[in-house]
């Protein structure tokens, strides 16, 4: 009756069409003026401000004093009165720290990393390897945002993309292809866990697993069906993504790479690979990022791919010594703090071209 | 060959890092940096690996600068200052803890009872409580308490800890939020000569600084650790009296840090 085309166009709109109900349907009412007392467990990590911290709870807003520090996967109870999207006033009335041992594996590597390397160091360590961006300190955060070069330290998919590859290379080594698919699974997902479920981790786990799949099932996937099914299946599960800036950069320098990173890549051929890989694509990236960017914060680094190019190649290593020494720490400091100096030459020139 | 790889990468990767650790290793000087860390105060002086950190601002701007004068691979600071329990001095030192080894630590012995400060109370493991009269050395640095005599009860500045600090014949006097009374009172019984640097107590406020311990310190430099605020700080009436006595005025908000670095005989600035 209805021919393929139709039918997948029907599907397309119904979905849409869900999305916007969920959306609205699970969207919290809350009245200007009312008291609210909210327990809820952190899902996001805070973010530390000089002298106060930021948290949301259920879709509001929330500033407390900076102490006691509240953690991703905390439980707290808050106390606030409601004013436009904002909890003013607010309370902190308990926080009890999440006993899981992922949330504490965590706490303990970050922690790890800030008793062996100066600042900026031990957070750049943090956020490239756990995503954990809460303590970076402002000024150099700031430079970071200048120059472009955020998103590698904050939770993003780039960070769940080096996992999964590097998974791949690793379990090549004592599984055939076709046994990859629940290891790898569990891979990511930890990770994503682990570094906080943030709209870009989680788009880039839905990602990754949807290609680990589609391989597994001997099926060609695109990369366009994969991104737009990774897209609506996210907001179905969580309608309120489409008020998040990050889920956009997410999907929209993805959208780009795949669209723009061949071609520049080719035409980059001049350049020696070291160089090239992160210029086209950052470039590529640029491309859709930038002018979402600019409508958002006003400003854009006209250099920020070439600073990417210049600091992008650090990002492998240090996930991979910044992984292995915080893990080797929690059992052998002093083996530990080895590894980890063996990160600072890397940190120190990400640092210095972030300052430039 | 890609076992190969990883161990030239690792090879590279571990002497760059010995290089680094070699170029940026200690000197032989004194390095006082007052750091720049807004309103408040975070006096950091470095001699070699030996470490006096005397209050930590009000925020982990501190963490900045103790990062970029010590080497990267020295977590430990062999003494902590708190002259007294006010936020602008004491809150950055919360995130200090977390995060280096903190031999020793001295207060006057007065405590606050909010939040933050019983957060800083828990981290620090055993504190000393120190008046007057102590002295405490390190190879060529001496730390004297100058102040408190006495404790005031209820009071937070009257209670302020002042050292001096002498490295050969290089003297600075580091006075956190000191009074005028207890700083006219040290000038009366001054005993130590000219010195070369003063902080300048109380971020530049009337209720700190006065002619007569100018008078008897007559310092070269007086450092005002000061930032955006709405206090007033510095008043007029300190910048007016510094400039009168012919001394020279550096404030960290106008700087940035402002380290000064003596080899026991003559000092330089840098800022």
């Amino acid at each position: 009756m209805f021919t393929k085309k139709l039918k997948k166009k029907l599907l397309f709109i119904s979905l849409v069409v869900l999305i916007i109900f969920r959306f609205f349907a699970t969207q919290p009412h809350y009245l200007d003026g009312q008291n609210l007392r909210i327990t809820a467990r952190v899902f996001q990590e805070p973010i530390r401000y000089s002298f106060k911290q930021s948290l949301n709870l259920l879709g509001l807003k929330i500033y407390l004093p900076l102490y006691p520090e509240i953690s991703y996967g905390d439980r707290v109870i808050v106390e606030g009165e409601v004013k436009g999207g904002e909890l003013i006033n607010a309370k902190l009335i308990s926080v009890t720290e999440n006993k899981n041992w992922l949330y504490s594996l965590r706490e303990k590597i970050i922690n790890f990393y800030r008793s062996v390397l100066p600042e900026p160091h031990a957070s750049l360590v943090a956020g490239i390897v756990l995503g954990s961006k809460s303590q970076i300190p402002a000024d150099f955060w700031q430079s970071l945002k200048n120059s472009g070069l955020a998103h590698v330290v904050v939770a993003s998919g780039m960070n769940v993309t080096f996992v999964a590859s590097f998974l791949m290379s690793f379990l090549a080594v004592f599984l055939p292809r076709r046994r990859f698919l629940l290891p790898a699974f569990a891979g990511i997902w930890l990770y994503a866990l682990l570094a906080g479920l943030d709209a870009p981790i989680v788009r880039a786990a839905v990602m990754g697993s949807l290609a680990f799949l589609a391989q597994r099932l001997g099926k060609v996937a695109a990369a366009w069906r994969i991104l737009l099914i990774s897209a609506v299946g996210m907001l179905l599960v969580k309608p309120l993504w489409l008020t998040d800036l990050g889920f956009y950069l997410s999907f929209v320098a993805t959208g780009s790479l795949i669209l723009f990173e061949k071609p520049i890549r080719e035409r980059l051929a001049a350049i020696p690979t070291f160089f090239r890989e992160g210029l086209a694509t950052s470039l590529a990236a640029q491309i859709g990022v930038a002018p979402i960017l600019f409508v958002t914060f006003g400003q854009f680094n006209i250099w920020s791919p070439f600073l990417n190019a210049l600091v992008l190649w650090t990002v492998p290593p240090v996930m991979i010594i910044g992984a292995i020494g915080g893990l080797v720490g929690l059992v052998l400091p002093q083996l530990g703090e080895l590894l980890l100096y063996l990160v600072y030459p890397l940190t120190w020139w990400f640092v210095t071209i972030g300052r430039l | 060959m890609k076992t190969w790889k990883y161990l030239f990468g690792f090879l590279i990767l571990a002497t760059a890092a010995i290089w680094l650790a070699v170029f940026l290793s200690p000197d032989k000087n004194l390095h006082l940096v007052a750091c720049d860390v807004g309103e408040g105060d975070a006096i950091l002086a470095t001699y070699k690996n030996f470490q006096i950190l005397t209050d930590g601002g009000p925020n982990n701007k501190v963490l900045d600068c103790l990062a970029e004068y010590l080497p990267f691979w020295d977590k430990e600071i062999e003494l902590v200052v708190l002259t007294h329990p006010d936020a602008d001095h004491y809150r950055g030192l919360i995130e200090v803890l977390g995060r280096y080894r903190v031999d020793k630590f001295l207060t006057n012995g007065t405590e606050v009872s909010t939040s933050d400060y019983q957060v800083l109370r828990n981290w620090v493991g055993s504190k000393e409580n120190i008046k007057e009269g102590v002295k405490i050395r390190a190879g060529k640095i001496r730390l004297d308490t100058l102040a408190p005599k006495i404790i005031t009860p209820d009071k937070t500045n009257e209670n302020s800890i002042v050292t001096l600090l002498t490295f050969g014949s290089f003297k600075a006097v580091l006075t956190g939020d000191m009074v005028p009374a207890v700083g006219d009172a040290l000038a009366q019984n001054w005993s130590f000569g000219h010195v070369n640097y003063i902080k300048v107590p109380h971020h530049g406020s009337k209720n700190g600084l006065t002619e007569n311990l100018l008078k008897a310190l007559r310092p070269a430099v007086g450092i005002i650790s000061v930032g955006k605020n709405n206090y007033g700080h510095p008043a007029q009436e300190t910048l007016k009296i510094l400039s009168d006595y012919d001394i020279k005025i550096l404030r960290t908000d106008e700087a940035g840090d402002i380290e000064v670095v003596s080899d026991g005989s003559s000092f330089w600035i840098f800022h």
